[in-house]
């Protein structure tokens, strides 16, 4: 971010405070679930969710949803726990946080667009990292899950001129991005490096949620960023976008991202595009039901 | 964690695993005929194969898997499961993302590039055209742009088959209601006589696309269509072998202008037939490009 675009930032959003603060046991918590999986323990992990009574509750609503409603009534949360699974906890532990951060009435995106797109990139990011071999399988989920989080600073702190931003990239058919970039002078790579740093995330993530639209100017290594740029290009392209016509035509073998994450892994060029982009159908279908699960009252 | 489940993919838990043996029969199309079935449409693969299980008589799927894999009919056997997959696919406006691609993106690109060499014709090449309905879709959309977008320009539709019924059939240009699924309201009552049940093409549609019986694999055919902007072929090559497939494919990048587009079938994939050509990605829609020359780069337009 240079130094015009922070100070235009800095004095629109005075303060973050307005912006929750993380739950206590979610850190501990997350730090448990990224551990490889043999390390993980479901005693401990069991303990801390036991700690926080609306999120114990929100991973037992979940564990007996229509999603994982084969195993019948799961009534403890050791039960839930092992009946989601590290990486559906994960998304639970997030989701119960971040969409209660959803300011409903004067939010532009329609919340479940929002975290069905947030949610896809991440599921996306990850199953591409694993595809192409990526080391920093575990990291990228969270970094897909978070990249757009700066959207939420813009429409908490500044209702009127997000709401104007997203007006003109739906009228023009522009990415929100771009949109950002005219109306508010600044993008929501630049708000939510400011949260991530006020949230304490680690620099990996802050790179990513910074330089997700510009992965060339990532600090190196720039593999994450790119991993999620792409991923963020697919789930646009494949009915986990924000529900508007923006991005016309990409080619892949082409685009920035996919040079820079040439460069990080060996024989890119055998990956199957074409096939990954018939998987995420599938995808789709799931991240829609998972979202809806998460949102029910 | 010390349980295997913690870790274990949503849907299968769901859904309990697929199985196994019908994900091998998945990936055995996909390798034999670059056709792919998401998860999401597993149940239509299992129901498919229990077609064919019921016909040839075989016990179960694991022994299905065997007769496609090492049988001696496993040739005619998995042509028999690809058209068991296919059929029914036909229909007019079969596949609006891609028919959305053309309109938004791959036309007025193209447009943009002939124009500024004043040679404003549009040539597009339905290449396995069946009984019409995918050229015919073609030409309702070009008309509906005639006095927009293609004022002022020429454009010419071909359509092509191998089978001399699927010709003659197109050249009648009747259809039934159900070929009409997909066809939005307007286009319908615009471009369609009602006769008794059927639907009969209108004359204005009909003109405009010239149908032709065409062997895909007869090189010297294919050495004539030439100058082409956009091919659409569905569901075509999957029934070829590997060499054949390259061979055709090769074809077509010659017979396509540079900076021309080749479309496939909704779920068909080039992957590991084509160095030639490029994979671009459109909103719900994949499409082969063939690069012009001095064409540098760019990636996201």
């Amino acid at each position: 971010m240079n130094a015009a675009v922070h100070e235009a930032l800095r004095a629109r959003v005075k303060s973050l405070e307005a912006m929750p603060a993380m739950p206590a046991i979610l850190a501990p918590l997350l730090r448990c679930l990224e551990l490889p999986p043999d390390q993980i323990e479901v005693e401990k992990v069991t303990e801390l969710i036991s700690c926080d009574k609306s999120i114990a509750a929100q991973c037992l609503r979940m564990a007996n949803s229509a999603l994982f409603s084969r195993r019948g009534a799961i009534e403890t949360i050791r039960g839930a726990v092992v009946a989601l699974g590290a990486r559906r906890l994960r998304d639970i532990l997030w989701s119960s946080f971040l969409i209660q951060m959803a300011p409903k009435a004067q939010w532009p995106i329609n919340p479940m667009t929002f975290w069905e797109h947030s949610f896809g990139v991440a599921l996306v990011s990850q199953q591409l990292a694993k595809k192409v071999a990526l080391p920093e399988v575990e990291k990228v989920y969270l970094c897909g899950l978070l990249h757009d989080i700066g959207e939420l600073v813009n429409a908490t702190l500044l209702p009127e001129e997000f709401h104007n931003a997203v007006e003109h990239a739906v009228k023009h058919c522009m990415s929100l991005y771009e949109a950002e970039k005219e109306i508010l002078g600044f993008t929501h790579c630049d708000s939510g490096k400011l949260l991530g740093d006020y949230w304490n995330l680690s620099s990996d993530i802050q790179n990513v949620i910074e330089f997700h639209h510009t992965p060339a100017d990532a600090p190196p290594p720039p593999a994450l960023a790119a991993v999620v740029n792409l991923a963020d290009l697919l789930c646009r392209l494949r009915g986990m976008g924000y529900g508007y016509d923006e991005l016309r035509e990409i080619e892949f073998s082409e685009a920035p991202a996919w040079l820079l994450l040439a460069k990080a892994v060996p024989h890119l060029e055998k990956f199957d595009v074409a096939r990954f982009t018939m998987e995420l159908d599938a995808e789709a279908e799931e991240i829609h039901e998972l979202v809806a699960a998460a949102f029910q009252t | 964690m010390s349980t295997p489940s913690i870790l274990a993919e949503r849907r299968t838990e769901r859904d309990g695993p697929p199985d196994p043996v019908l994900i091998k029969i998945r990936d055995l199309i996909y390798k034999v005929c670059g056709i792919y079935m998401p998860d999401n449409k597993f149940y239509f693969l299992n129901d498919r194969c229990a077609r064919r299980t019921k016909v040839v008589d075989t016990a179960s799927l694991p022994e299905y898997y065997e007769m496609l894999t090492s049988g001696p009919d496993r040739d005619a056997e998995i042509r028999n499961l690809l058209n068991e997959i296919t059929v029914g696919e036909t229909c007019f406006f079969r596949n609006p993302q891609q028919l959305a691609a053309l309109r938004k993106t791959v036309i007025p690109k193209i447009m943009a590039a002939k124009s500024a060499l004043s040679f404003m014709r549009l040539k597009i090449w339905s290449a396995g055209c069946s009984t019409g309905e995918e050229p015919y879709t073609l030409a309702m959309l070009f008309l509906e742009e005639s006095l927009t977008l293609l004022k002022g320009w020429t454009w010419e539709i071909i359509a092509t088959d191998l089978n001399d019924r699927s010709v003659s059939k197109a050249r009648e240009g009747v259809y039934d209601n159900y070929s009409l699924r997909n066809t939005p309201l307007p286009f319908r009552q615009k471009y369609f006589k009602e006769r008794g049940s059927d639907f009969a093409i209108a004359d204005e549609v009909k003109k405009r696309v010239s149908f032709s019986r065409l062997n895909l694999l007869d090189e010297s055919k294919l050495l004539f269509m030439k100058g082409i902007d956009v091919i659409f072929c569905a569901n075509v090559l999957i029934y070829f072998d590997g060499a054949s497939k390259r061979r055709t494919i090769h074809h077509f990048f010659n017979s396509l202008l540079p900076g021309g587009y080749f479309f496939l079938g909704h779920s068909e994939s080039l992957f590991g037939v084509t160095d030639e050509f490029r994979l671009v990605h459109f909103p719900g829609a994949t499409a082969y490009l063939r690069p012009a020359p001095a064409a540098s780069g760019g990636g996201v337009k």
